[in-house]
């Protein structure tokens, strides 16, 4: 420490030498420090790395199910839509070698299904996280710097979908509309990046807003534009970071409970396979467990497992919840 | 004879924290008497809140009191439980915090707070005359006593800061300790507040410990003055000797770095370094890293606190930079 | 506090009017005539083809419709049910709103006050297996998939134990040649809970100006004589066993409805409870010399209370949404079982209706919200 204040031309342990080195490459060099210093701070609490590890189990799986219809799963058996098993008399079957976790009512099997789904509930995840994000950022940064009528419209918007069920307006709109995993997608995150992640992440925006560094920007000139974009977003990224977590636990559940209704128009999800499993009278038959649990448990722990993600990065991103 | 209100003797207290022992309050005695005022000063970091929180061992759930005693009112207090700490708490020494912190609780009227103080502490009153002594505290610090309905936001930070002294007066304590009592005031406000402080102390003659970072407010209101540096008495003694004649090399650059308007031009003596981490203090003298007399003996040995003059002691190897 | 009220309710009324534009305006944007499915239905003669499509102005421009909905609207006239058909949709809500109000309210009173109490003590007595446990049934019961949820209920209580019934409102043939209507016994029901909750406040409200000794002694004896007036009064309507049919199917929707935000409220309580205990006037407090029941209760708690009651209005959306979930696996015929089906059929008039009636529950429950946290916080009231 002492070395460090002493001589001027080292900044956290970096030699900076004006004029040899870019300053991009500072800026890089800093960035990295900052994150390996988070990456620190999250894997020292169970709670992320928990999560973090259920969402890996899930990716493997997502990445697996192709590879394995591809080498040692016959597409005319495994197929998660079309396969069936001839040799097995009565579906739905219980656990065997063949079919580790099962087959559902119209013969098909359980985990390739299960497997197969994986990926989409990642897609639809990343659309409704991505497109949730964009908007928030964008709205909750200029409302708060401009603030005025523009603030007051899309906060009253704001209040508007907050107050709105998710759910039920979705069940709605799936009824009315075409939904399937992109729209689904898409709409969940335009209801979140209008409605309450725009709230926080604006209250974030106006915390920034009145810090020095912004007066600085707007002094030596920096248009409206650039210091939106230069200086407001990349500090609420952050935060807005932490929401995207939260936004794809409430994706996945959606999807679930819309897919468990019968409401969308997709062809395989979790959710559809508990809807299977309810349309063919299975549903409180859990002595055949398989065609309940595997799916519901791992909506469960997926949503979860993103949830926790959230948590563990918010104890980074709210440094008043770190443990001293 | 003045009674004794307050002794510390070698009192130690550690946090325990993630990355080990940290040693926040090292070896410190001193005593106080009714009536005195005494004021702890140094850097941030230096123990000086810690001293003050372990008196009335309102420590977080990771500190602990590692050794030594802390004798209130001629009773040893060190082994308290919290319920026995509960009756030293407020009815015999109480706190004035700093006004930026909050310590008005924003939802309740700050009369109901002071009242609440009372009714933990004071014999049963009748409402009216809780009352009456709310409103006569309320003028004793300058207060409309009609305030006394208003919520804490309604108050501006001078004005909480004279509800929280008349909460501190309410029991009649024997010692009041005030942490950075006007480090958050403007500066007009600061001073008729550490006057009128000073006032009620001479009036009510209790006792007061004044902790802060700045020297001008010490050297305004106590008597005495306590120099404090990485958990560790440095130096002790009347306020006129620690200013005019500091004996630790510590002290003598902390005053320099007061510059006195009226008095001669001295040159600043500029301290190199920071203030020692202190998971794991230098060895010996934990000022050595930074003091511009030490030798081998500081490394070695810790230096003891002595009474070099009547009153006036000091914990140095090289008193005055004498080798 | 009364400006700020009045501020409120306006707010909240706005709120209200937008919300039913953008209802209008979502069923009006969908592709294709939102009778087409019911008109093409052989059963109805032409004449009554004629009547539906004019009571709908169908064939009028949409401002004028928007205009004619709203107005309707304000006459309390929500158009026909499809399927209910020819009951009236305003008809239909009222026959099935007071259940999902009390499943809404009952679960939401008993999960912020159970979620709240044990936020708190966990957050007093830290210790590591505690936290952990507490934290994994917090966070399960917040993310778990609800219909999963409900059925392992149901599956455990009522299909294993048979503790209660499987699902729906009543058991048809108990009821069977009863002088009385479920709706109706329903709805007493409803006003005793109101009479008797009304009682009780009253009773607490009043118990806290006596003198401490005398507290406990009236706070209990008003319970059992309040207790006694509701029993003694079904007792004598000879409907007694009918209302406890109706509570029998009220229990396991009620209590996974409650679960389900029981944890969220628990985990945010004890984060909101740590971060208050570390503000100066606890430590403030605890100088004072007050006990740790004093600080816990009367300082800390009202604190933390607040961001929880922030958090209440972010989950209304949340409770409503298990409630639809819960009131479909259940086959428990409240509104969001109601708006679900009418979705399903495309019944646009009841679809309407039940976004309507949500719309007005949870703009309720979010100003019964606001003026509780105002009440709780000065700063706002004073503001």
């Amino acid at each position: 420490m002492v070395e460090n204040v002493t001589s001027p031309d080292v900044i956290h342990g970096i030699e900076v030498k004006i004029g040899q080195v870019p300053l991009w490459r500072v800026r890089l060099q800093m960035l990295w420090i900052s994150i390996k210093a988070n990456l620190k701070l999250f894997f020292e609490n169970p709670i992320g790395v928990i999560g973090l590890v259920i969402i890996l189990f899930f990716f493997l799986m997502a990445i697996a199910h192709p590879i394995l219809m591809r080498t040692v799963w016959p597409p005319a058996i495994y197929d998660p839509i079309r396969g069936f098993d001839l040799s097995i008399l009565v579906h739905p079957s219980g656990p065997s070698l063949s079919h580790i976790l099962g087959t559902d009512p119209f013969g098909r099997d359980v985990l390739s299904q299960l497997m197969y789904s994986t990926s989409s509930e990642f897609a639809l995840g990343a659309i409704a996280a991505l497109v949730t994000v964009f908007f928030a950022t964008t709205i909750g940064a200029v409302s708060a710097y401009y603030g005025g009528w523009l603030d007051t419209i899309f906060m009253r918007f704001a209040d508007l979908i907050i107050m709105t069920p998710f759910i039920t307006l979705l069940i709605v709109l799936s009824t009315l509309f075409d939904v399937g995993m992109v729209e689904l997608g898409i709409v969940i995150g335009l209801l979140g990046g209008f409605g309450g992640t725009t709230v926080i992440i604006k209250s974030q925006a106006l915390t920034i807003k009145v810090r020095t560094y912004i007066e600085a920007a707007r002094v030596a000139g920096g248009g409206h534009f650039h210091i939106i974009m230069r200086h407001i977003i990349p500090n609420l990224l952050p935060l807005a970071f932490l929401y995207m977590m939260f936004t794809v636990t409430s994706a996945i559940f959606s999807e679930a409970v819309l897919s468990f209704f019968g409401l969308l128009n997709i062809r395989m999800s979790w959710g559809l396979m508990i809807n299977t499993t309810q349309y063919t009278g299975y549903l409180l038959s859990f002595d055949k467990w398989w065609l309940i649990f595997p799916a519901s448990v791992s909506i469960t722990l997926l949503c979860g497992a993103f949830y926790l993600v959230g948590r563990g990065i918010d104890e980074i991103v709210n440094p008043r919840l770190r443990k001293r | 004879m003045a009674e004794e209100v307050l002794r510390l003797e070698h009192l130690t207290m550690h946090y325990k924290t993630r990355a080990g022992e940290l040693s926040a309050v090292d070896d410190v005695s001193f005593k106080l008497e009714e009536g005195d005022s005494l004021g702890l000063v140094g850097e941030s970091g230096c123990g000086k809140t810690s001293v003050a929180l372990t008196i009335l061992k309102l420590l977080p759930e990771n500190g602990y009191i590692k050794g030594g005693k802390i004798i209130i009112n001629g009773k040893d207090i060190t082994n308290y439980t919290e319920n026995q700490m509960r009756k030293v708490r407020w009815g015999e020494v109480s706190m004035v915090f700093q006004a930026a912190m909050n310590a008005l609780n924003p939802v309740y009227r700050v009369g109901d707070q002071i009242e609440e103080a009372m009714v933990t502490h004071l014999p049963p009153l009748s409402k009216e005359d809780m009352q009456a002594r709310i409103d006569e505290l309320f003028r004793l610090v300058g207060l409309d006593p009609a305030l006394k309905t208003r919520y804490p936001h309604e108050f501006s930070g001078g004005m909480r800061q004279r509800a929280i002294i008349a909460m501190a007066l309410s029991c009649g304590p024997i010692l009041i300790i005030a942490d950075e009592p006007t480090t958050a005031l403007d500066v007009i406000v600061q001073d008729s507040l550490l006057r009128e402080m000073r006032e009620f102390q001479k009036k009510l003659g209790m006792a007061m410990i004044y902790v802060s970072h700045d020297v001008g407010v010490i050297a305004e209101v106590s008597e005495r003055v306590g120099v404090m540096y990485a958990g560790r008495m440095a130096e002790l003694g009347t306020t006129a000797a620690i200013f005019h004649d500091p004996i630790h090399p510590y002290t003598m650059a902390l005053m320099s770095s007061f510059p006195s308007i009226v008095g001669e031009k001295t040159e600043l003596v500029s301290l190199p370094g920071e203030p020692p981490n202190l998971l794991n203090p230098p060895s010996g003298c934990r000022f050595h890293p930074r003091c511009p007399f030490a030798t081998q003996i500081c490394i070695d040995q810790n230096p003891d606190f002595v009474e070099h003059e009547p009153g006036h002691f000091a914990a140095c190897w090289h008193p005055r930079g004498k080798k | 506090m009364r400006a700020y009220i009045l501020k409120r309710v306006a707010q909240i009324l706005l709120t209200y009017f937008l919300f039913l534009t953008g209802v209008f305006f979502l069923i009006d944007a969908q592709p294709g005539d939102f009778g087409a499915a019911y008109f093409s239905d052989p059963r109805l003669t032409a004449e009554q083809r004629h009547t539906l499509s004019n009571a709908l102005g169908l064939n009028k421009p949409v401002g004028e419709r928007y205009v004619q909905w709203i107005g309707n609207f304000l006459k309390g006239d929500l158009g026909v049910s499809f399927s209910n058909y020819p009951r009236p949709v305003t008809d239909v809500i009222v026959e099935r709103a007071p259940r999902t109000i009390v499943l809404f309210l009952t679960a939401t009173v008993v999960s912020f006050y159970t979620g709240f109490a044990a936020g708190k003590f966990l957050a007093w007595k830290r210790g590591q297996l505690l936290e952990y446990t507490a934290t994994i049934a917090g966070v399960s019961l917040f993310t778990v998939f609800t219909p999963w949820f409900a059925l392992v209920m149901i599956w455990l209580f009522a299909f294993r134990l048979g503790w209660v019934p499987i699902g729906k409102f009543i058991n048809a043939q108990f009821w069977m040649g009863s002088p009385v209507t479920a709706g109706s016994v329903f709805q007493q029901m409803l006003v005793t809970a109101i009479l008797a909750g009304l009682a009780l406040f009253t009773v607490l409200f009043l118990v806290r100006r006596l003198d401490a000794r005398y507290r406990n002694y009236v706070r209990w004896g008003g319970f059992a004589v309040i207790l006694a007036g509701v029993i003694l009064y079904w007792a004598q309507t000879g409907i007694g066993t009918l209302a406890l049919d109706i509570l029998h199917h009220l229990i396991l929707p009620v209590s996974v409805v409650t679960l389900i935000s029981f944890g969220g409220t628990m985990l945010l309580t004890r984060n909101s409870m740590l971060e208050t205990l570390r503000e100066d006037y606890i430590l403030a407090a605890r100088a004072k010399g007050l006990t740790e029941k004093e600080i816990r209760d009367k300082h800390a708690a009202r604190n933390a209370m607040l961001p929880v009651v922030t958090a209440f209005v972010f989950n209304l959306a949340f409770t409503l949404d298990g409630g639809i979930i819960t009131e479909t696996i259940f086959s428990w015929p409240g509104m969001g079982a109601t708006l679900l089906e009418a979705a399903i059929t495309e019944d646009i008039p009841m679809v309407m209706g039940g976004l309507v009636f949500t719309g007005f529950l949870a703009l309720t429950a979010h100003l019964v919200a606001d003026i509780m946290y105002a009440y709780l916080d000065p700063r706002i009231r004073y503001a």
